[in-house]
């Protein structure tokens, strides 16, 4: 289809994908290799300066050279951090095929999964052990509401890299995915359970959306999964007139679990939100 | 997001009346922010950090009066070579990170008029999940038209549409059946797949969608079940991501099994507007 523009070049651009590489080794990501080679030369350095030179007799020319080395090493260690959060092209209707034949060598499988961004899908955000697989909602739902929030859960784990979900609406609950909860309380009050997770943490007391990127701190321990890393809470509020103004009430939540650091985009909170718009109304 | 007055992980809320939220806030993540923000900036930084460090050895070398010989024989030598390969590394890295720069493309406006055609006797709840489809495409995709058809009427037309020549200047019509027989919904059915038009001016089947804006710079074409389609029309070429077209193939889903639901009280309307074209 957009072969000739594959590449996203403008005319007299350097072609420079021929840096682009894999050493092929599963598991390895390519763009973690500045931080590894910071911290292997840093330490060659620092052998340099202990072990293959006269202590005594060190200049300040090798000095300076150390300390330049030194930072630099800790820059090239800084920067895999800062990469990631630089967007990649959006190879949005290639196939992995083309984008394979698109350059010289092809990209490594964590790469390409970072180009994809946001659709990575369960079964590449891994799986932490300790944790059951659950799908249970508050008894007496209406039919409307019960097939609503059984799609958006399966929606939301299928298509973000979220391993455990809970929405909440008005009072009534559904909880979807691996969670971890205590052995021996019995699946009927299992839904018990989870609402006095929410309410001790005081979620539904929520106003602004919150997301937690790397760790979630340990007051969410209890109810979260073992290994969650990123968390997403979204509240859905509504609008009450009375007679002193607007007021925003809490209708309920939206609450997601990943294992993966960073594992929400903005792309991905974007579509997270019109989920929950759902219920908004 | 929440205030961002609190920059350490696990510090709690103030537990002040009852009803207050009472967990951690987010940490604020500088580079989260500042990084997407400066794009060019940090793209190429590790070049020149890494050609300055570069002058800066050789410099060093010239000013304490070695002679630059790259030979591993003195330990100045060996730490100079070091920080040479650690230079070029950085560089490397930097021209990496020049080379995979997402090609900027700009959105191009649509031309036409705005409308908003939503079928007459539906059930509130289909019209109000038509609705949300709309308001969540608009919002978070390129999406600047939208067409539902189900059952050989047109369901939803919203969004910018085609102007008419007509005297009224008022938005173009959908003419159902005619899409139905032209080969994008007829590949469409058969393939029982969404089609994706990235660049929608390299498409001869262009010409079946006369309703769209003329601009219109990208195209999705999702079917909903055997029976209908739903064209989503982008302002932006290849504007629509994988995680888009993911999430419109499940709401196309959803979309399907709805209008299935209440195919009956959609038929009547089918077999009006029949009649209303016989007559």
């Amino acid at each position: 289809m957009d072969d000739s523009q594959s590449n996203g070049q403008q005319p007299g651009q350097l072609n420079l994908s021929v840096l682009r590489f894999t050493l092929g080794i599963p598991g390895f990501d390519e763009s973690y290799l500045p931080r590894y080679i910071g911290y292997g030369f840093g330490s060659l350095l620092l052998l340099n300066h202990f072990v293959g030179s006269d202590l005594s007799a060190i200049t300040p020319a090798q000095l300076r050279t150390e300390a330049l080395g030194l930072s630099l090493a800790a820059f090239s260690a800084v920067l895999p951090y800062l990469g990631k959060f630089l967007p990649i092209k959006a190879a949005c209707s290639f196939s992995r095929f083309h984008l394979c034949c698109g350059y010289l060598l092809h990209l490594s499988d964590m790469t390409l999964q970072r180009i994809f961004q946001g659709t990575a899908t369960v079964n590449q955000a891994s799986l932490p052990a300790g944790n059951e697989q659950l799908f249970i909602m508050s008894e007496g739902m209406p039919e409307a509401l019960r097939e609503q929030l059984a799609w958006s859960t399966y929606v939301l784990l299928r298509n973000t890299n979220t391993i455990a979900a809970l929405v909440s609406v008005g009072g009534e609950l559904c909880v979807r995915g691996y969670w971890s909860t205590p052995d021996d309380i019995s699946r009927a009050d299992l839904v018990d359970w989870f609402n006095k997770q929410i309410q001790n943490i005081g979620l539904p007391d929520l106003k602004d959306a919150l997301y937690f990127p790397v760790n979630s701190g340990n007051e969410f321990q209890t109810l979260l999964p073992k290994g969650t890393r990123s968390l997403l809470i979204l509240p859905l509020l509504r609008v009450s007139n009375s007679s002193t103004g607007k007021l925003k009430l809490s209708k309920g939540l939206v609450l997601l679990a990943s294992s993966m650091t960073y594992a929400y985009s903005d792309k991905d909170r974007a579509w997270i939100e019109a989920i929950a718009n759902q219920f908004r109304g | 997001m929440s205030r961002t007055g609190d920059i350490r992980s696990g510090l709690h809320a103030p537990e002040g009346e009852r009803g207050q939220y009472r967990g951690p806030k987010p940490r604020k993540d500088w580079a989260a922010d500042w990084v997407p923000n400066n794009e060019g900036t940090v793209r190429s930084l590790p070049i020149y950090v890494g050609g300055a460090s570069l002058l800066a050895v050789l410099f060093n070398r010239a000013v304490s009066g070695i002679a630059p010989v790259a030979d591993a024989s003195s330990s100045q030598s060996r730490a100079d070579l070091l920080t040479l390969g650690l230079a070029v590394t950085n560089i490397l890295t930097g021209l990496v990170w020049l080379s995979i720069r997402p090609k900027s493309i700009s959105v191009v406006k649509p031309e036409g008029v705005e409308c908003r055609r939503i079928q007459s006797g539906l059930p509130e709840l289909v019209v109000s999940e038509l609705l949300w489809v709309w308001e969540s495409l608009s919002t978070v995709t390129c999406c600047r038209s939208l067409v539902i058809i189900y059952d050989s009427i047109c369901i939803m037309q919203i969004g910018v549409a085609a102007k008419s020549s007509a005297e009224d200047g008022g938005a173009v019509a959908v003419n159902p059946v005619k899409l139905m027989q032209g080969t994008l919904y007829q590949g469409i059915k058969k393939s029982k797949a969404q089609n994706y038009l990235a660049n929608l001016s390299l498409y001869p089947g262009r010409s079946e969608l006369p309703f769209l804006p003329a601009n219109t710079q990208a195209v999705i074409l999702q079917p909903l079940g055997d029976n209908g389609i739903a064209v989503i029309g982008g302002d932006t070429i290849r504007g629509f991501t994988t995680s888009d077209q993911t999430w419109i193939a499940y709401i196309g889903e959803k979309l399907d099994v709805t209008l299935a639901k209440h195919a009956g009280e959609i038929s009547v309307l089918t077999q009006e507007s029949v009649q209303r074209s016989n007559s």
